[in-house]
C-alpha cells in the first residue's frame, strides 16, 4: 500500500517537475515550431507554385502552330490565341524577329515525339507558360473527343483498388495490414530517442545534489527507479502527442496544400493479434532499453560521462536496419534469426516482421518472454546498481560489486 | 529494559582491505537520546549507514526496531545525513511537499507541516524560492525539516549542528530536545560535548572502529578521567595510596582519586586522620577532558 502511495507520489513529482521547467518546453515546442515552419513554407511555395502553373496554363497570349498529329482542335486553338499555320521555318524565324509571341508544332505521334515550343524569352519562370499552354492544349483538344465522362475519369486516375495477394496458399498481408502494427516501432524508436539521454541521467540528479541517502532512507530503490521510468514514459507521450500534432493538423486542414496524397484510412486493418504481439513486443522492448540506460546511468559519476553512452544505444537501435531488406524478404535467414532472438536487435527485428506478417506467434511468444525476462534482470541489476552506486559520488560503480562479498 | 529501537552487535566493515569498524556493539532504547561520540575518520558515519542499509556491512547484526531497515517496514524515521542535499532546482514547498508525502502525509497535510516549520525557522517567505536560491544555513534549516516531518520516532541525525551559527544552532538543540519530550528516540552524531552532556542518557566513544566507552554520562565519567577533588582546610593533607596530592598550596588542595576510589571514601580517610577540613568539593572529568583524553592518547601515540 505504502509502496504503492509512493510509487504514485515519485511519478507525480517526477512528471510534474519536468512539465513546470522551461527548458522542456523550449526542447519539446522547438520540434513542432521547426515543423510548422516546413509545412507553412511548403503550403506557401506549393500554393503559389499551382496558382503559378494554373495561371501559365490559363495564360493567353497569340501563338502559331502547326498540327500533324490531327488531335488539335482548331476551336480550342483559338479560344487561347492560337492560329494555324503551314510553315514552320516562317513562323520560328517571326517569333526570332519579335513579329511573333509563340510557335508550337505538334509531331505526327505526341504520344512518343516532342513537341516543340519557341517563344519570346519572358524570364526562366515565366517561359514556363509556353509548355503549359502547349500541354493543356493538346491535352483539352484530346479530352473534347471522349464522348464517355466514365472514360474522362479512368484517364484521370482517380480510380478505387483493393488488392489481395497470397502466399503458399493463403491470403497474404497488405499495406494496410502492415501499417497499424508498425505504428508500434515507430513509437518505440520516438520514445527511446527522445528519452534515451533522460533515462541514462535519470538517477544522476540524486547522485550530484547528494539527495540519495534522504531518498534511500525513505523510499525503497525500486520504487524510485521503477516510478522515474514510468514518469519517463508519460513525458514521451506528452512530447509524442506534441509533436504529433502539427503533423495532424496538417493533413486534416491543408492536406490540398501540401500535396499529401489521400490516404484511405478505412484501409488500415488492425487485426488483434499483430496489434497486442506489437504492443507486448514495444512494452517488453522498452523496459529491456530502459532497464539498461537506467543501469549504465547509475554506474557512471556524473550526468555528462553518462550521456556519451547514448550514441552506443542509438546504434544499437539502428542495427537491424542494416539487414532490413533481408528481414523482409527471408524472415527465415540466419541472420535475421540472430537479429529476432539477440534481446538488443529483437524488439526492432520482431515489430518488423510483425508488420511485414512473418513473425509466427509461437516466435512472438518467445521473444516477447525473452524480453520481458531479459528486461526484468537487468531493470533489477539497475536498481542494485543505484543503491549501491549511490554513495559513489566520484568514481565508476564496478560491476563486480553486484557479486555477493565473500 | 524494552526491546532496543536500534541493535548493533559485532558490526564489521571492511573498504577493500581496509577495516574501518573492528567490532562494535551497541542498543538504543525506545524514548532515550543517545550521543555517537568519535573523532573525524573513526567510524561513526559509516556505522550510521550500514545500519540503515546504505552500505552493506562486511559482517555482525544492525537491526531498526528488530529487523534489518527497510524504509517501508522499519516505522517513521528521520534522517539528517552527514552529506546534506535536496533537489536544489525545485522550490523548497515542493521539495518539502514531496518528502512529506513519501512520509505518508497526504499532499495538504505535507504542504500545512511544511509551512507552519518554514514560519518557524523564519523561511515562510522563501516557500516557492528554488532551493539553490538560499544560503547554506537556510538549505540546513529545510533539510532539517525534511527530516523531522511527520513526527519521526527514530531520528537519526548526523552532526546536525555542523554549518549552523550558534542562534541557528540553539534553535536547532530546541527543536531537537521538543522530539526528545514528545517521546521520539534520538541517535545523535556530534562533536558538541556540551550539548551531549544536555541532551544524551546515554553514549558511546569510538575510536579506531573499537568502542572505548559506552554507557550514561556518569558511567563514562566514572571510567575515564578519575575524579577531582578540592579541598580547603589549614592543615597539610598526607600523602596516601588512596589519591594523588596534584597541588597543595597553604589552605588549599587539589587532589586525583585513584582508580577504584572514590571520593567519599577518601573524605572518611581524611577525618580518620585527624584533618579538619572547611571545603570539600568532588568534580568529575567534562566529556570534552575524556574526548580530549582518548583522541590526546591517539595523538600521542600517532607522535610517539
Amino acid at each position: 500500500m505504502a509502496r504503492r502511495h509512493n510509487l504514485g507520489t515519485v511519478v507525480e513529482f517526477e512528471v510534474t517537475r519536468t512539465l513546470k521547467r522551461r527548458r522542456f518546453w523550449v526542447g519539446t515546442l522547438l520540434v513542432p515550431v521547426a515543423i510548422g515552419a516546413v509545412l507553412g513554407l511548403n503550403i506557401v511555395s506549393n500554393s503559389s507554385t499551382t496558382q503559378k502553373a494554373e495561371a501559365q496554363k490559363n495564360e493567353k497570349f497569340d501563338f502559331a502552330y502547326i498540327d500533324r498529329s490531327g488531335y488539335v482542335e482548331d476551336e480550342v486553338a483559338r479560344a487561347v490565341g492560337g492560329t494555324p499555320v503551314t510553315n514552320s521555318e516562317e513562323a520560328i524565324s517571326d517569333v526570332k524577329s519579335g513579329k511573333l509571341t509563340a510557335f508550337f508544332y505538334f509531331p505526327s505521334n505526341p504520344e512518343t515525339q516532342r513537341i516543340l515550343v519557341y517563344g519570346e524569352d519572358n524570364g526562366v519562370f515565366d517561359n514556363g507558360k509556353y509548355s503549359a499552354v502547349a500541354g493543356a492544349l493538346l491535352t483539352t483538344s484530346a479530352q473534347s473527343k471522349i464522348v464517355d465522362k466514365k472514360l474522362l475519369t479512368i484517364l484521370a486516375n482517380n480510380l478505387k483498388i483493393h488488392t489481395q495477394t497470397f502466399s503458399a496458399g493463403r491470403e497474404s498481408g497488405s499495406i494496410g495490414d502492415a501499417i497499424p502494427p508498425l505504428l508500434f516501432l515507430l513509437i518505440f524508436y520516438l520514445v527511446i530517442l527522445l528519452l534515451g539521454n533522460q533515462m541514462l541521467t535519470s538517477t544522476q540528479e540524486e547522485k550530484e545534489n547528494r539527495v540519495t541517502e534522504m531518498i534511500l532512507t525513505t523510499l525503497n530503490p525500486t520504487t524510485l527507479v521503477v516510478g522515474k521510468i514510468i514518469a519517463l514514459f508519460i513525458i514521451g507521450i506528452v512530447q509524442m502527442a506534441i509533436f504529433i500534432l502539427p503533423t495532424l493538423v496538417s493533413y486534416i486542414f491543408f492536406r490540398n496544400e501540401l500535396r499529401i496524397p489521400n490516404f484511405d484510412l478505412a484501409a488500415l486493418n488492425f487485426s488483434l493479434i499483430p496489434m497486442v504481439i506489437g504492443l507486448l513486443i514495444l512494452i517488453s522492448g522498452f523496459v529491456l532499453f530502459t532497464g539498461t540506460l537506467v543501469a549504465v546511468g547509475a554506474i557512471m559519476p556524473t550526468a555528462k560521462e553518462a550521456g556519451q553512452i547514448y550514441g552506443v544505444v542509438v546504434t544499437l537501435l539502428f542495427v537491424p536496419f542494416w539487414v532490413i531488406s533481408l528481414v523482409a524478404s527471408d524472415p527465415q535467414a540466419l541472420i535475421v534469426q540472430v537479429f529476432t532472438y539477440f534481446p538488443y536487435s529483437a524488439p526492432v527485428t520482431a515489430m518488423v516482421r510483425n508488420g511485414l506478417g512473418s513473425l509466427p506467434t509461437w516466435q512472438a511468444g518467445i521473444v516477447i518472454s525473452e524480453l520481458f525476462i531479459f528486461g526484468y534482470v537487468v531493470l533489477r541489476m539497475a536498481i542494485r546498481l543505484f543503491a549501491l552506486g549511490s554513495m559513489e559520488y566520484s568514481k565508476k560503480v564496478s560491476l563486480r560489486r553486484l557479486l555477493p562479498r565473500k | 529494559m524494552s526491546e532496543a529501537v536500534v541493535h548493533i552487535q559485532n558490526f564489521r566493515m571492511n573498504f577493500g582491505r581496509t577495516t574501518v569498524i573492528k567490532d562494535l556493539s551497541f542498543d538504543v532504547y525506545p524514548g532515550e537520546t543517545f550521543g555517537f561520540l568519535g573523532s573525524n575518520g573513526s567510524g561513526k558515519t559509516t556505522t550510521i549507514r550500514a545500519l540503515l542499509g546504505i552500505y552493506q556491512a562486511t559482517s555482525g547484526i544492525l537491526h531498526v526496531n528488530g529487523a534489518p531497515f527497510s524504509p517501508e517496514r522499519s516505522g517513521k524515521l528521520g534522517y539528517l545525513p552527514e552529506e546534506r542535499g535536496l533537489y536544489k532546482k525545485e522550490s523548497v514547498i515542493d521539495v518539502m511537499a514531496y518528502f512529506g508525502r513519501l512520509k505518508g502525509l497526504n499532499k495538504k497535510s505535507a504542504v500545512a507541516w511544511s509551512m507552519n516549520y518554514l514560519e518557524r525557522v523564519q523561511l515562510a517567505d522563501k516557500a516557492k524560492v528554488r532551493l539553490d536560491k538560499l544560503s547554506s544555513g537556510q538549505q540546513q534549516k529545510v533539510q532539517l525539516g525534511v527530516t523531522l516531518m511527520n513526527d519521526p520516532v527514530l531520528l537519526i541525525l548526523d552532526e546536525p549542528t555542523k554549518g549552523f551559527d550558534p542562534v541557528n544552532r540553539k534553535l536547532l538543540m530546541d527543536i531537537i530536545d521538543e522530539q526528545r519530550m514528545a517521546g521520539a528516540t534520538v541517535l545523535m552524531v556530534t562533536h558538541q560535548m556540551e550539548e551531549v552532556e544536555r541532551l544524551c542518557d546515554r553514549v558511546i566513544l569510538l575510536r579506531d572502529g573499537v568502542a572505548h566507552a559506552y554507557g550514561t554520562i556518569e558511567e563514562v565519567q566514572s571510567k575515564f578521567g578519575a575524579e577531582i577533588i578540592f579541598v580547603q582546610s589549614p592543615e597539610i593533607i598526607p600523602l596516601s595510596s588512596l589519591y594523588e596530592i596534584k597541588r597543595q598550596v597553604k589552605g588549599a588542595a587539589e587532589l586525583v582519586a585513584r582508580p577504584g576510589v572514590s571520593s567519599t571514601e577518601i573524605l572518611e580517610a581524611l577525618i580518620e586522620n585527624g584533618i579538619s577540613i572547611t571545603s570539600y568539593v568532588p568534580k568529575k572529568p567534562s566529556l570534552d577532558d575524556i574526548f580530549l583524553e582518548v583522541y590526546g592518547a591517539k595523538a600521542r601515540e600517532g607522535v610517539a
